[in-house]
């Protein structure tokens, strides 16, 4: 197993053949072991950026580098793995699970990509991982949406890629396979990982995402989810875009106490409390916020 | 009857023409899974048409015809790359400009010299007529061809499905565009010998979308395009000496057919299976 990676944005500007500067000095920094969103509205650079972590479009300006690592030493490492959205891809493409899988394998092999018996075992390892592995010889098309998810981040396994960026992954996810990845993402943490997710769902954030990047043209502001996922920072990134609810001003009153429900679409609420502090959907693992923000007695 | 039937076989020119399509055929049709599934058919037809110049050009002045096609070849993909790049037009619309721009050029090259190139030999191919330099010229290119798809194919594939995947994993993504466009280039010179430039695109494309009718696995998708694409050419450039018909029109009728049978009766996208299943369904 290689080291553990982090990412270096320093300053970069990107800017396209026809003029237009799609992203100016970005810069932010994460560590290794991290789930990190990437936060912006549409056209607000959140895929040049990722671009430019990925190396496919060239800033004009500015650095990127993964652990003190050129982004093409990187690269040639097998060090950084990308799970595309599923627009992205051809699903009628004659190839199946298999090959696809095998295809995270190339930085590894010959010239001749001819797998050798550690490939065929890795990615064996990879499908299993993600509980795909009885479909290795599906043609890519017959899977559903969040099989299809579940065999790209295979590849991304197979790849032995210490920093894995995953764009929009449960865009037409059920929610089991949500959980499934989101738990597959945080055992990926404690090994050491380094995942930077691209979402618009705001909601998912707080749920799965220690740390949060905030996009409009340039980074606004990067950290600890608790610290930087606040109204007033939401409010700067979507510049008015989003839709509210506030309770205060709506008209929940004392009397409805706990016994508010919220419902969404398909994005998950993401709800504030008193003061515009973050709150959680959960209460185990946040059981620290809960005791410094009581103010009543009865509030645990 | 078998009397009749190896005619063909005793004229050296037939016996030559048929394997000479034969291994265009089969070369093309491997190139022809990537064509189809990179979308670049029309990208095959432009270049096809935009080697013309290049071949008047070098019968004119005496130099091997694969030179010159394969150098106006490179300067249309060239060309029609500056003017995507430095204008709003959409991809058709370049290529439509640059590939009949070159097409022109080489019609008209061929019209002011009509002692040196025969237009019906480039416009419609002449594989009964070819001379044996230009014999030796399809074979090195097919060979070329042949050596590099059966080195890279899986690059080439990864490069086709996944162009972002390939450039994570730090493959050059310029080279293997590169070299899947030199290679369309280099076949279609060749394959204008058998079929001339209008019908070289079915050369380079019907084998590979019949094979993708029926079956959903790249390997096999190119067995059964290669198998195809050289039994329709020894057939059709054979069956042509009896209908004293163009070879290219009989190996593309051939080919055009075998894609018919295919779209009806292929066992899982063909039009029979997928009504069965609809009535299954209801």
């Amino acid at each position: 197993m290689s080291e553990p990676l982090s990412i270096d944005v320093r300053d970069v500007t990107v800017a396209y053949p026809n003029g237009n500067v799609a992203l100016h000095d970005a810069t932010f920094h994460l560590a290794a072991g991290t789930i990190c969103a990437l936060v912006g509205v549409n056209g607000s650079g959140k895929s040049t950026l990722f671009k430019a972590v990925m190396g496919f479009v060239k800033p004009v300006r500015g650095s990127v580098s993964l652990g003190g690592l050129s982004l093409r030493e990187a690269q040639r490492r097998n060090l950084v793995a990308y799970v595309p959205q599923a627009e992205e891809v051809d699903w009628t493409f004659p190839v199946s699970v298999w090959d696809v899988v095998m295809m995270g394998r190339y930085g590894y092999m010959n010239f001749l990509r001819i797998p050798r018996a550690e490939d065929r075992r890795v990615a064996e390892e990879s499908l299993a991982r993600v509980g795909m592995i009885e479909f290795r010889d599906r043609q890519i098309g017959e899977l559903s949406g969040g099989q299809k998810k579940r065999v790209f981040l295979a590849r991304a396994l197979a790849q032995r890629a210490r920093v894995i960026l995953l764009d929009e992954p449960f865009t037409g996810v059920d929610v089991k396979t949500e959980e499934a990845i989101v738990e597959l993402l945080r055992e990926l943490r404690s090994a050491g990982h380094l995942m930077l997710v691209s979402t618009h769902n705001l909601g998912s954030v707080p749920e799965f995402c220690d740390h949060v990047v905030l996009i409009n043209r340039t980074v606004l502001a990067y950290g600890p989810t608790d610290e930087i996922f606040t109204e007033e920072n939401l409010a700067r990134t979507f510049g008015g875009v989003l839709r509210h609810f506030r309770f205060d001003e709506s008209t929940i009153q004392k009397h409805d106490g706990r016994a508010v429900t919220v419902l969404t679409d398909d994005e998950r609420p993401l709800v504030f409390g008193k003061g515009g502090h973050l709150e959680y959907s959960r209460r185990q693992e946040h059981e620290k916020v809960v005791e410094e923000r009581a103010e009543e007695p009865d509030d645990k | 009857m078998i009397e009749t039937l190896l005619t063909p076989l005793h004229y050296e020119y037939m016996v030559k023409a048929i394997l000479v399509s034969g291994l265009i055929g089969g070369v093309c049709a491997f190139l022809s899974c990537f064509v189809t599934l990179k979308g670049w058919s029309l990208m095959g037809d432009a270049l096809s048409h935009s080697v013309v110049p290049g071949v008047a050009v070098a019968y004119i002045v005496g130099l091997p015809f694969a030179a010159g096609a394969f150098i106006t070849g490179l300067l249309a993909a060239l060309g029609m790359g500056f003017v995507k790049t430095k204008t709003a037009l959409r991809e058709d619309a370049v290529i439509g400009v640059v590939f009949t721009a070159f097409f022109a050029l080489g019609l008209l090259l061929i019209s002011l010299n009509p002692s040196s190139v025969d237009l019906r030999t480039i416009v419609f191919g002449n594989i009964l007529g070819i001379s044996d330099p230009d014999i030796w010229q399809v074979v090195i290119i097919s060979a070329v061809t042949l050596v590099v798809l059966g080195l890279k194919w899986r690059d080439l594939l990864l490069f086709c499905f996944d162009p972002n995947q390939a450039r994570s994993l730090g493959l050059n993504v310029r080279v293997l565009h590169f070299t899947l466009l030199t290679l369309l280039s280099a076949t279609a010179v060749a394959a204008l010998q058998t079929v001339g430039a209008c019908l070289v695109v079915a050369m380079l494309v019907t084998p590979g979308a019949t094979a993708y009718l029926l079956t959903d696995r790249f390997g096999k998708m190119l067995g059964i395009a290669s198998v195809m694409g050289v039994g329709s050419s020894l057939v059709g450039a054979y069956a042509s000496y009896y209908f004293d018909g163009s070879t290219g029109g009989c190996i593309v009728t051939l080919q055009s057919a075998i894609f018919v049978l295919a779209l009806v009766f292929a066992p899982k996208h063909g039009l029979l299976a997928t009504r069965s299943l609809r009535h299954a369904a209801s």
